[in-house]
């Protein structure tokens, strides 16, 4: 929870630091080949504010036991973490959202941990990337 | 950054506009880059609510709607878009998850036009805009045009249907457009089977219209007919129905599509058309155009068949006097009346439109749907008998034509007899065309009118060198004038008590080459041409000049008396003609004096008074030719400027054969007498007649016994031969009747003068 709305999160451990998927990145820049636009840094930046936000959602909705945020906040960031090609959450995201959607038994709280596990990674890469 | 993307096709004109809405500010972001590099102008929404409240205020070309969206989400939103005026067809792309199935459905159910897997592939999803795009706007020009066809088909009062069978799980049946069930008087929404139109054709139609129904769907050919029908209302149209026939995957007719089309108003102007180029507007019968068709169409038949056909030329007799006195309406009433009775003398038939061109298709004897009555122009009528088989048939019809004149016909409240002449000429045997037909009637017709109308008879060559004869004559009669061949004769008015003359008579002559023309021979063709009209202004001329002429010869100091017809009394220019006539000759009025028939007089008194008041004044003096032979007015007779009486010859040739004609000389005399009008007994032939006109009382006299009609130069040797050396044996005659008369007197009986 404190991590969250760190400016640096810490780094999730002694394995390679997180990255974000070159395809991904690689679509990204055709849409603007010659950088004049920014388009990549534009798109990452607002990807972290979204991100921000939505980690915040997340860490007030653990307790509560509420599946429609924890739904609508999967929705949103499958596909915008696969646009920046943070695959991971994106993959998170989908599989909890399947689940929810399904009305699968689960653990509520389980799925949030994953997802604001997956989201502080993606945010340490795009933050990378920013800074680089 | 705006590129035209190869999907882009030649229908769209100006750059799409795209409004895409999505809470996921990255998407929007991505998506909005993608689209706009591939040339669409993009709005962007981060909600459905965002998105309504921009689409108040503009219409984009496509809506792209995220599914899932917090608050009001993409299927809420697209139901209200659709919900808003104007947006019922605007395209919505609904951007769903790729494992979404239940996204999909909802999508279609909330009104989107298609889905879309979200996606970072923006050449995808710009293709599938592109193809919404084209689909829309298709489905604008196919409504547009959906619209303009009801349109049109409403003012072409045209709708279209389509009817199919009954077949293997399939619902058979009658569909009509809005506009169809408009030409049946039916409204929009109503539902309308087969049966119920079926039942709206009249019964008598409605058979054949069946017939026509089942040999059609036996055939699976083209249907096109007229049906009349009567709505529900009671109005009665006439339906055009064509369909073409629709054949399933086995090739069997499954049903029809065709249209139906209200064409009353056209087939009334069509009949109308037909009615006037047919048909005379007057009587109602087959008019000159159709007579001709009908008859050169019983022409072919009679060749073909070998048989004969007559045409009847019939030719009313006097109708120009019933015109001219009755006026033109009651002529066209007699006209009518004229026609109703000819139908009636042969089997009139008005519908010959079972007869085909060839006049094949009602069987060998159709040209007898021919026959008719028809009027040709102006009183002339034609009858067509399209067989006989013998001149009698023609004549029989001929004598029937007469017949059914002889009754009176009651016209502007007063009965007028008609009679007509009637030409005829046959098939093969007067002519081998319709035109000669025709004209060859024209000469038997004329024939009869020859001989004193109200007959009938069968052309013959030697009618045509008449006809031939009397055209010569004709135009010689043009030239006649111009070529001074046309000179007066004089013959002398005597009074017989004083024994000498007291004016001429002048009669008119055509010096033809050798051949002196009686008057008899050439006065009625002048008549019947209107030649009578420069014929008598140059007797007028001719008659002035030659008083001149007697008066330096031998002092002549009396009248000459010129005979008129009463329609140049009619013409105003009379008056100031006369008056020229004499001025030039320097002769005074009274030189002139104009004898008119009494017939002539009566038949056109009131045109012919104010004339004769205007020439008495002038000092024209005015005689009346023939009289007692008519049937004057007596009391006319009192107030007309009349200075003269004429008894006519057919009386005097009778004094003393038969009494009554003494008895009306004595009772013209009486009247004469009274009304102070001078007496002349015409055609004096002998010493008896005069010795009797003049015991009755009549002095002045004329006929062969004083001298025939001379020429001019003739005149003055006659008198100083004949009167001034009183050598004639007439002259003492009178004399010698008035000691008659005073032997009378002295035997006590009252002298007659």
């Amino acid at each position: 929870m404190v991590s969250v709305l760190s400016p640096e999160p810490p780094n999730g451990g002694a394995s390679s630091p997180p990255t974000l998927d070159a395809a991904a990145l690689g679509r990204l820049r055709e849409l603007d080949p010659d950088g004049r636009h920014g388009v990549l840094h534009r798109v990452l930046l607002a990807f972290e504010t979204s991100l921000m936000r939505m980690l915040v959602q997340l860490a007030a909705e653990r307790d509560s036991g509420h599946s429609g945020v924890v739904l609508s906040v999967a929705h949103t960031l499958k596909s915008s973490s696969a646009s920046v090609g943070a695959l991971q959450l994106s993959q998170a995201c989908a599989e909890v959202e399947r689940r929810l959607h399904a009305g699968a038994p689960g653990d509520l709280q389980a799925d949030v941990e994953r997802l604001m596990a997956a989201g502080e990674s993606a945010l340490v890469a795009v933050r990378a990337m920013l800074r680089a | 950054m705006t590129v035209v993307h190869p999907f882009a096709d030649a229908g769209q004109t100006s750059v799409p506009e795209v409004l895409l809405v999505d809470d996921d500010e990255i998407n929007l972001l991505l998506t909005g880059l993608g689209l706009r590099e591939r040339g669409f102008k993009l709005s962007e929404a981060g909600s459905g609510e965002a998105a309504l409240e921009m689409l108040r205020e503009w219409t984009p070309d496509i809506i792209v709607l995220d599914a899932l969206m917090p608050g009001l989400d993409g299927f809420d939103t697209c139901r209200r878009i659709r919900r808003m005026p104007g947006y019922e067809n605007v395209p919505v792309l609904m951007l769903t998850g790729l494992d979404d199935d239940a996204s999909i459905t909802r999508a279609y159910e909330a009104g989107a036009t298609d889905f879309f897997v979200k996606t970072t592939q923006w050449s995808l999803l710009t293709g599938r805009l592109h193809y919404l795009l084209r689909a829309s706007r298709t489905r604008i020009e196919l409504e547009r045009s959906k619209s303009k066809l009801a349109r049109a088909q409403d003012l072409a009062r045209m709708g279209s249907f389509d009817w199919w069978r009954v077949d293997r799980g399939t619902r058979g049946g009658l569909r009509t457009s809005p506009e169809a069930l408009r030409v049946f008087g039916f409204g929009p929404h109503e539902e309308v089977s087969l049966r119920l139109i079926l039942r709206m054709v009249p019964h008598g139609d409605r058979r054949a219209f069946l017939r026509l129904l089942h040999g059609a769907l036996k055939l699976s050919s083209v249907l096109a007919t007229d049906v009349p029908v009567v709505l529900l209302d009671g109005r009665q149209r006439i339906i055009h129905v064509e369909a073409e026939p629709e054949f399933n995957e086995h090739g069997h007719g499954a049903g029809y599509t065709g249209i139906v089309q209200d064409v009353t108003e056209r087939r009334q102007a069509e009949d109308r058309i037909r009615q006037l180029a047919n048909f005379d507007a007057l009587t109602g019968l087959p008019n000159r155009r159709q007579l001709i068709w009908r008859a050169e169409r019983a022409l072919e038949q009679a060749r073909r068949l070998q048989h004969q056909f007559a045409l009847l030329l019939i030719d009313l007799d006097r109708f120009k006097l019933i015109n001219d006195t009755l006026g033109h309406g009651a002529g066209d009433e007699l006209l009518v009346e004229v026609g109703r009775r000819l139908r009636a003398c042969v089997r009139h038939s008005d519908q010959i439109a079972d007869v085909a061109p060839d006049g094949s298709a009602a069987g060998a004897r159709s040209h007898r749907a021919l026959e008719a009555v028809g009027r040709l122009g102006g009183d002339e009528f034609v009858a067509l008998l399209p067989e006989i088989t013998a001149d009698r048939d023609a004549e029989r019809v001929a004598q029937r034509v007469l017949e059914a004149l002889r009754e009176p016909i009651f016209v502007s409240g007063q009965e007028c007899f008609v009679t007509a002449s009637v030409g005829v000429a046959i098939f093969p045997r007067d002519g081998n065309s319709v035109v000669d037909l025709l004209r060859n009637s024209d000469i038997a017709m004329y024939s009869v009118k020859a001989q004193g109308k109200n007959a009938s008879a069968i052309y013959s060559p030697a009618l045509a060198s008449q006809g031939r004869e009397k055209l010569e004559l004709e135009t010689a009669l043009h030239k006649a004038i111009e070529r001074d061949e046309i000179v007066l004769h004089y013959q002398p008015k005597i009074d017989v008590r004083a024994a000498k003359m007291v004016g001429v008579e002048a009669l008119m002559r055509w010096q033809r080459g050798s051949v002196l023309v009686p008057p008899n021979d050439f006065m009625p063709m002048a008549e019947d041409t209107g030649l009578i009209v420069p014929l008598s202004e140059w007797a007028l001329r001719e008659a002035s000049h030659q008083a001149r002429v007697w008066r330096d010869a031998f002092g002549f100091n009396d009248s000459i008396a010129v005979n008129l017809p009463s329609r140049l009394f009619e013409r105003s220019d009379l008056v100031e003609h006369i008056h020229q006539c004499v001025t030039a000759s320097d002769v005074p009025h009274r030189v002139i004096r104009l004898e008119i028939t009494e017939d002539n007089l009566m038949k056109e008194l009131q045109n012919v008074i104010p004339a004769l008041h205007r020439l008495n004044e002038i000092g024209v003096e005015i005689s009346i030719d023939d009289f007692g032979t008519g049937y004057s007015s007596l009391a006319y007779l009192t107030t007309l400027p009349i200075s003269e009486l004429k008894i006519d010859r057919s009386f005097v040739r009778e004094l003393g054969v038969t009494p009554q004609s003494s008895a009306v000389i004595t009772a013209i005399i009486a009247l004469a007498r009274s009304l102070g009008l001078r007496v002349v007994a015409e055609g004096v032939e002998t010493l008896r007649q005069l010795e009797v006109l003049h015991r009755l009382g009549c002095v002045v006299m004329q006929g062969f016994l004083f001298s025939r009609a001379v020429p001019p130069q003739d005149l003055q040797t006659w008198l100083e031969q004949t009167v001034l050396p009183r050598k004639a044996p007439w002259i003492g005659a009178a004399s010698d009747a008035d000691e008659v008369d005073g032997s009378l007197r002295a035997a006590g009986a009252r002298p007659l003068r």
